[in-house]
């Protein structure tokens, strides 16, 4: 393959990218990607701190043997299965449609 | 044999729970199951595309199992049972950073990498960086991680066969170095024969098994209970040894000052701890391969997220088992050495279940280390076979290949299984959470970076490799698991140490900061790169004949272009 048909290739892709298409698909993604990442380990981290630095937080009796750090774990482990199911339907709804057609358009165009 | 070669001697314990004679006929019919199993898949594998990532055809739902597969190992399971026993709620945490991190495999590595596909991480860092050095960095950093955590496995390996397959304290050295070496040849030729096809049927297998066992267990702990957590919790409060740091249900065993031996660290150590795995258990290289075998890069998200919220359950019940042993069993029970503490699960099946349970618990979990072993060396083998070539310039044709990563799989199988063996003397502990802290320095920004950040260019991808490698290796020789720590150093009779704390905690940020550096300092930049990464990563597209940032499409990868062509309409 001649330089000349790699670079063409490069500015395919290059096209796509500049596409409003695909502008709206890399936003959608982008900005679910920043929001919940940012969300999910801002609230990890701040969970480790609180248990390092102030465990007596922690200790604080809820119910019978149940204290607040208990409760703090117990709703890490859910976030996570929250996170998973809430992205899965996100991108199966919202980024799937737009990059299937993306693809196709790319795709097609070459047959 | 004994003075030159023996093993770490553990703290006299009389072996009340094992079932030597049972697991071992429960372990020998696994074997043969297995075997069963992966001989079939020996007739689909004809290319290397088959052998290495099974064509693609792994489907949705057997990729969730094996992905769960992947992070159930000795030290996952068997010793954070008698963690959460010994020291609870802090734990507890630990257990829990292991499931934060699969957020990172669903929202950012498991569909992108799929999209942009090949066989390896060097595939992905070859559309940012330049080929041979982004080929190079990938083979050094897997193959790194291959051999840490290789000699970890198979030490933990040894640790399965001693506490048991054998009721002898102290450890009977030429019998568990015999299966060490037994086990890890049998993983050998289930690779050599099975490919990736065996290796997914194998953690399929185990990881059901397994599951099983744990549902199980933790059934039996709740029925104890009346199916009430509450009775569970202040059982377990109720019996568990005291310790000045903190109750067993709150903060402070682990994070606590003075919880870490000889140290004035705390409760950085522990905190360290926790940040490292979140960060980077799931981006040890063994873990992409999972997202390379699936159909599309759909699939492999859709596995990502199912195993994230399966894991989430098995964990859970971890924490029950855990709880329930310092419950049942009682707190003096549970020795506060990783030596007697590692024995709480075995110990709970066994008062359970009975020697049925105990010697099935032994059979899974060896099943289990040895499928993790396959898994591993699958990975070492690919990219000392794909990347080393590419970044040779050498191309093979697809049977020459396949001929090679065969050849391979026997002659690395063959060195580890020696090196493995050999080093079984040493506490090699320290090795797990070094390549877990691998993954967050070098892995985790060299790929946010590559699919996220247009100015990311070769440097920035050496830097944070190599660079992240050097200080990572340079903080793991100074810390407490090489030197110092007289019950849990490499070396217990030198201290060199000045570490206590993950190095994964200064790792990460100092991973990101090079790369950052490096890509500024170089003047290289290439939009159009960084267009194509974007666009493949986020939708799968390829623009046939291309061959994926300059290697020269093989048959092999052609063939694969047009089934996924085909596979879009």
């Amino acid at each position: 393959m001649s330089p000349m048909d790699l670079a063409a290739k490069g500015d395919r892709y290059t096209a796509v990218y500049d596409s409003a298409q695909f502008k709206v698909l890399r936003r959608r993604s982008n900005t679910f990607l920043a929001w919940s990442s940012a969300t999910f380990y801002g609230w990890w981290l701040l969970v480790i701190m609180l248990a390092a630095f102030v465990p007596s937080f922690f200790r604080v009796r809820v119910a019978g043997p149940i204290n607040i750090g208990l409760v703090v774990v117990f709703v890490s482990l859910h976030l996570v299965v929250a996170i998973s199911v809430v992205y899965l339907r996100f991108a199966r709804t919202r980024l799937d449609p737009l990059s299937e057609q993306i693809r196709a358009d790319l795709e097609g165009d070459l047959r | 044999m004994t003075g030159v070669y023996a093993l770490p001697q553990p703290t006299h314990v009389d072996n009340t729970w094992a079932a030597p004679g049972l697991a071992a006929v429960l372990a020998v019919v696994l074997a043969v199951v297995v075997f069963a199993l992966v001989l079939p898949a020996r007739r689909g594998i004809r290319t290397p595309n088959d052998f290495i990532v099974s064509g693609r055809k792994v489907g949705a739902g057997q990729n969730t199992f094996a992905m769960v597969g992947m992070g159930l190992m000795y030290s996952t399971v068997i010793i954070i049972a008698g963690h959460v026993a010994l020291s609870g709620f802090d734990a507890i945490m630990l257990l829990t950073a292991f499931t934060m991190s699969t957020v990172l495999a669903v929202l950012i590595y498991a569909g992108p990498a799929r999209n942009v596909g090949g066989y390896t991480l060097g595939d992905l860092f070859a559309v940012r960086a330049q080929e041979r050095p982004a080929r190079m960095a990938s083979a050094v950093v897997t193959l790194v991680v291959y051999g840490m955590f290789m000699i970890a496995i198979l030490a933990s390996i040894g640790l399965v066969a001693s506490r048991m397959f054998s009721t002898s304290s102290p450890a009977n050295t030429p019998f568990v170095a015999g299966m060490i070496a037994l086990v890890a040849l049998i993983a050998i030729l289930w690779v050599y024969l099975g490919g990736m096809t065996g290796v997914t049927r194998l953690l399929v297998l185990k990881v059901c098994l397994f599951m099983a066992l744990v549902a199980g267990l933790t059934i039996a702990v709740m029925v104890k209970y009346r199916m009430n957590p509450i009775h569970l919790l202040n059982d377990a409060e109720a019996q568990a040894a005291p310790n000045k740091r903190g109750d067993l249900l709150g903060p402070g065993r682990l994070f606590g000052t003075g919880a870490t031996f000889d140290s004035n660290q705390d409760p950085w150590v522990h905190l360290s701890k926790i940040f490292s795995v979140a960060a980077g258990a799931l981006g040890m290289p063994f873990f992409f391969m999972r997202y390379l075998v699936a159909n599309s890069g759909r699939d492999a998200r859709r596995s990502a997220g199912w195993a994230a919220s399966i894991a989430v359950a098995f964990w859970q019940c971890m924490i029950v088992l855990g709880l329930g042993a310092t419950a049942i069993l009682g707190g003096k029970a549970i020795g506060s050495k990783w030596d007697t503490r590692d024995i709480t699960l075995p110990k709970l099946a066994d008062h359970l279940g009975g020697k049925w349970m105990s010697a099935a618990l032994g059979a899974v979990a060896l099943l289990s280390v040895a499928a993790i072993f396959a898994a591993l060396l699958l990975n070492g083998v690919t990219t000392a076979t794909k990347d080393i070539n590419a970044a040779r310039g050498r191309q093979l044709e697809p049977a020459a290949e396949l001929k090679a990563i065969r050849r391979n799989v026997l002659v690395i199988g063959v060195v580890s299984l020696v090196l493995g063996t050999a080093l079984a003397p040493l506490l090699t502990h320290i090795f797990i959470p070094a390549s877990i802290d691998v993954g967050g320095t070098c892995i985790l920004p060299a790929v946010v970076y590559s699919l996220f950040w247009r100015r990311f260019n070769t440097r920035g991808l050496l830097w944070t490799i190599y660079g992240g490698l050097a200080v990572i290796m340079f903080m793991v020789l100074f810390s407490n698991g090489i030197s110092g720590d007289p019950s849990n150093a490499m070396f217990p009779n030198v201290s060199f140490k000045f570490i206590d704390f993950e190095p994964g905690l200064v790792g990460v940020p100092v991973g990101f900061l090079l790369g950052f550096i490096g890509s500024l300092t170089s003047r290289e930049r290439n939009d159009a790169k960084f267009a194509e990464m974007r666009v493949r990563a986020l939708t799968g597209a390829v623009i046939p004949g291309r061959k994926p940032a300059g290697t020269p499409a093989g048959p092999d990868e052609r063939a694969r272009e047009n089934r996924t062509l085909s596979e879009a309409h």
